[in-house]
């Protein structure tokens, strides 16, 4: 049943507190149906975070979480649900297993099992090098679904990552800074990525450094200060110039507050 | 840049084959040096005997070291599976109530393990000491330093199911050998063994993938327990003997079998095909060497030899960026620095 | 014209056939071809394994068996698994030891009996299998452990001159079934003479690893400061005795101490006194009797001879003609 829903997912007056440190403060942040958001910020802003509670990876210390406009038993809420509920996530750094065989990878939490429980490697494999020829950042040969994840470059990684999530077809991709190893063209492939998850009516959060990517493409713009949603832009509102001139502010404004 | 992979390498990558290699090459060296033992079935039958229990605590540890973690504490699992055995068959003259019940305690020394590691947060080396003094001194003490003689237990059926004899072959090698393939099977096919090996390469990114690392890992060490507590069923049926000292000179024997097959001490990378074959080697090397007339001063030597060689071979195959960055420090590759 | 005459000539040949053959061969060592696995107990060269390997090594020499040496840590389970690898190579004969008992070696004997290899056993008796198979060869090359225990207190009571409702501590492995004879025997003795007589279980960790049983020691000592005597008859804990009381401040000869063995610490510990009286189990012979055993039984069929090896007891008075023996391990 496809019900009608406003927001597919909804962060209300949100904490995370790690030990003294708080990374989240009362953060209200949300994603549109269709609709692609842009989450933007200095280093330790608290982005990270906010997508862990998300993908299921964190559970918020206050606040609570809705998907599809129902409030979520975040006693509940894991990577597992989250996958069942049709996110998906890109994170970035630590998301594959280094020694692990690309096939693993792909599949791990949520392996194609045949009626006795035993992985069926060989389908598994299958789809895997499937994957891999339309994989974002393959540049070279002689990558396999054998491969381990060790003797591939940043780029790969990261196309492996992103085939993941692709394949998985969620209706919430969450992307975190997606193309930093990435090269030109490769860069071009994301980004169009990013906009077929609009066209075929999904809703992305795209976290990035490179200003000029994410106002090319984000609906919203949220700004993310020090744990806190500080500013807000709708698409057009502001120039990829004024954009670059506030968060060069607000990084004086820390420098400021520091000196 | 990734080195292409050569013939050579991609043959040595075949699961255990190399340390396969090795335990050949040694039976032919034995063979050479002592014929008159070595050519015959009975030696061989003598390991068959002997190395069941090493090999099932080498397997299970296998996958504990896999995940990342260790366990310290199966000689005092050893000790009290084989005491409850020993007391039921002694005492109760049931050994299927000793069997039910070695295995239990096996079960509740992992679980106990489990939880202090994975719930509570203490390092699995430090946990699993505590709990070997723990257990092997509850073991002592129950016990009050008593050996129990298991009389005619050879008369059962317990017995002859699980280290009776077909001919010279003993039972218990089946057994040993059961657990190794289900034990691989375990590792490499169901979804528990690939999130051991997620877990074991990096815990961070196992839960990014949505593994329950925590409850994952107390499996792990239950396991673990269980398969102690059948090694030492093995083992105390078939010395038809509790000994209140046994298991505590396996500790060391285990993990060089572990290491030597080939298993990554950093987790992610394991082999129960190269343990099996280690655990034959630690097994052969004493009576190898005693038999060749080898002093008994050098067994110990030996052993480290083989290990330490065995170590760094793997590493050479597994790891190849390290062992080239580690030749190059050594000055023993040509090509320039990176 | 005879140059020689016949018999001459004969005298001639048979001088040259003489002279031509090569220098009479020594006679052949009566244990040639014979394979011997011998269990030498502890850890290769440790105080109380490398006397009676050093026997063992000589009579195998001198009797030109092939000697094969096994280790164990004293552990029963390696007994057993070591006993199996050595039937696997079917020598001549094989010297076990009491540790694992008669019940674990049963069937394990059996089977090497009727395959023909002599057993025979030392240090630790086996004194049912030793009936058994007395005929084929199974003899006990050891100290007789009660009586030896029981040596070893009267000479803690003569030498220390302890009297009734003195405070003794007997440190032992009662609890395995033969070895804990001697410490029975110990502690019966010193009871009977009426001391007041407390028992620990020296621990599998002391066993294996005796330093350990330093601070254990100084522990008891410091908490019965009235203790005169010290019974025990495991030859490493021995060792470590004189040190305990040194770190527990007590002068040579205020606590009067029984052990056994001579290993270099105890040699220490007697000559400066601390160690009173410690039984000599003659570790040499319980390596040398067994491979003359071995000859004998496997060449000529004779029975086990049971032999009790322990001498008596060394004395701070009695160490020193000992030492030049010693030192080349063989007392």
């Amino acid at each position: 049943m496809t019900s009608s829903f406003q927001h597919i997912v909804r962060l209300e007056k949100v904490d995370m507190t790690f030990g003294r440190v708080q990374a989240l403060t009362q953060v209200d942040f949300e994603v549109g149906r269709n609709e692609i958001v842009g989450l933007i910020g200095d280093n330790g802003a608290g982005k990270s975070t906010l997508i862990k509670i998300v993908s299921g990876v964190q559970r918020p210390t206050a606040g609570n979480v809705y998907v599809r406009d129902r409030r979520l038993d975040l006693e509940d809420y894991s990577v597992r649900t989250a996958h069942d509920l049709k996110i998906e996530t890109v994170h970035q750094g630590q998301t594959l297993g280094e020694k692990q065989p690309l096939w693993r990878n792909l599949f791990v939490g949520r392996q194609i099992v045949d009626r006795f429980g035993f992985i069926d490697v060989k389908k598994e494999k299958e789809i895997a090098n499937q994957l891999l020829l339309k994989a974002i950042g393959f540049r070279g040969h002689g990558i396999t679904a054998d491969s381990t994840v060790r003797d591939l470059s940043g780029g790969e990684r990261q196309g492996i990552a992103i085939a993941r999530a692709m394949y998985f077809k969620a209706d919430l991709i969450v992307l975190d800074e997606p193309t930093t190893a990435l090269a030109v063209n490769e860069v071009r492939k994301v980004l169009a990525f990013v906009e077929g998850v609009k066209t075929a009516g999904g809703s992305c959060i795209y976290i990035e450094h490179n200003l000029a990517h994410v106002h090319e493409i984000a609906d919203r713009l949220v700004v993310l200060d020090r744990g806190r949603t500080v500013l807000q832009f709708a698409k057009g509102e502001i120039t990829l110039t004024e954009l670059t001139q506030h968060m060069i502010s607000l990084h004086e404004g820390h420098a400021h507050a520091s000196a | 840049m990734r080195a292409r992979d050569s013939w050579l390498r991609r043959i040595l990558r075949v699961e255990g084959l190399p340390i396969t290699f090795v335990l050949l090459l040694l039976v032919v060296a034995f063979m050479i040096a002592s014929p008159d033992v070595f050519l015959g079935y009975f030696i061989y039958m003598s390991f068959l005997t002997s190395v069941p229990p090493l090999l099932i605590l080498a397997v299970g540890l296998t996958l504990v070291i896999a995940a990342g973690e260790i366990d310290l504490s199966f000689p005092s699992i050893m000790a009290l599976s084989g005491w409850l055995l020993g007391y039921s068959v002694h005492e109760l003259h049931s050994p299927w109530i000793g069997l039910a019940l070695a295995l239990l305690g096996g079960a509740i020394v992992g679980l106990v393990n489990g939880v202090l590691i994975a719930r509570v947060g203490i390092p699995s080396i430090i946990a699993t000491l505590a709990t070997q003094f723990l257990w092997g001194g509850l073991t002592t003490a129950f016990s009050e330093g008593v050996s129990y003689s298991l009389g005619s237990v050879d008369e059962t059926f317990v017995w002859s199911l699980f280290v009776g004899r077909i001919g010279p072959f003993p039972v218990s090698a089946l057994w040993a050998l059961a657990v190794a393939v289900a034990m691989w099977l375990v590792l490499n096919r169901r979804r528990f063994g690939e999130h051991l090996l997620f877990i074991g390469d990096n815990a961070r990114v196992a839960e990014v993938v949505g593994v329950n690392v925590a409850r994952e890992k107390i499996r792990m060490f239950v396991l673990m327990g269980v398969l102690a507590a059948f090694a030492s069923v093995l083992l105390t049926l078939e010395n038809k003997n509790f000994f209140n000292t046994q298991g505590s000179g396996y500790l060391l024997d285990v993990m060089a079998a572990v290491f030597i097959g080939g298993t990554s001490v950093f987790g992610g990378q394991a082999s129960v095909v190269g343990t099996i074959a280690g655990s034959f080697i630690i097994s052969m090397v004493d009576a190898g060497l005693v038999a060749t007339g080898v002093q008994g001063y050098w067994v110990r030597a030996a052993v480290g030899a083989v290990f330490l060689a065995a170590v760094v071979g793997n590493m050479a195959i597994q790891d190849p960026e390290r062992w080239e960055s580690i030749r190059r420090r050594l000055g023993l590759t040509r090509s320039a620095p990176r | 014209m005879k140059l020689f005459s016949s018999s001459t000539l004969a005298a001639a040949i048979a001088a040259v056939a003489f002279l031509a053959t090569p220098p009479a061969q020594a006679d052949e060592k009566l244990g040639a071809g014979i394979t011997m696995y011998f269990q030498m107990g502890g850890n290769p060269g440790d105080g109380s394994t490398l006397p009676r390997t050093n026997g063992a090594r000589a009579a195998a020499a001198a009797l030109g068996v092939s000697l094969k040496e096994q280790y164990s840590g004293w552990q029963p389970e390696t007994m057993l698994k070591q006993f199996r690898d050595a039937m696997a190579a079917s020598p001549g004969c094989i010297e076990i030891m009491g540790h694992p008992g008669n019940d674990a070696f049963a069937s394990l004997v059996a089977d090497a009996e009727k395959r023909n290899i002599v057993i025979t056993s030392g240090n630790s008796p086996l004194t049912k299998l030793k009936d058994e198979y007395t005929a084929t060869g199974f003899g006990y090359a050891g100290v007789d452990l009660y009586e030896g225990g029981k040596l070893t207190a009267q000479k803690m009571i003569e030498y220390g001159n302890l009297k009734k409702g003195d405070k003794a501590l007997e440190y032992g492995l009662r609890a395995q079934a033969e070895r804990g004879k001697s410490d029975q025997g110990l502690y019966d003795t010193l009871k009977a003479a009426g001391l007041d007589v407390d028992y620990i279980e020296i621990s599998p960790e002391v066993d294996h690893d005796s330093s350990l049983a330093v601070p254990i020691l100084t522990a008891y000592i410091q908490k019965h400061p009235d203790l005169k005597a010290i019974g025990t008859q495991h030859g490493n804990v021995t060792a470590f005795i004189g040190k305990a009381l040194q770190d527990s401040g007590k002068k040579p000869g205020e606590v009067i101490v029984g052990g056994i063995d001579l290993s270099p610490a105890t040699i220490e510990g007697l000559k400066k006194g601390y160690i009173s009286v410690t039984l000599d189990q003659q570790l040499y012979l319980q390596g040398f009797l067994p491979v003359l055993q071995c000859v004998l039984s496997k060449k000529y069929g004779f029975a086990g001879l049971s032999t009790n090896t322990g001498a008596g007891v060394v004395t701070p008075k009695s160490i020193g003609a000992l030492v030049p023996l010693i030192d080349k391990g063989i007392r």
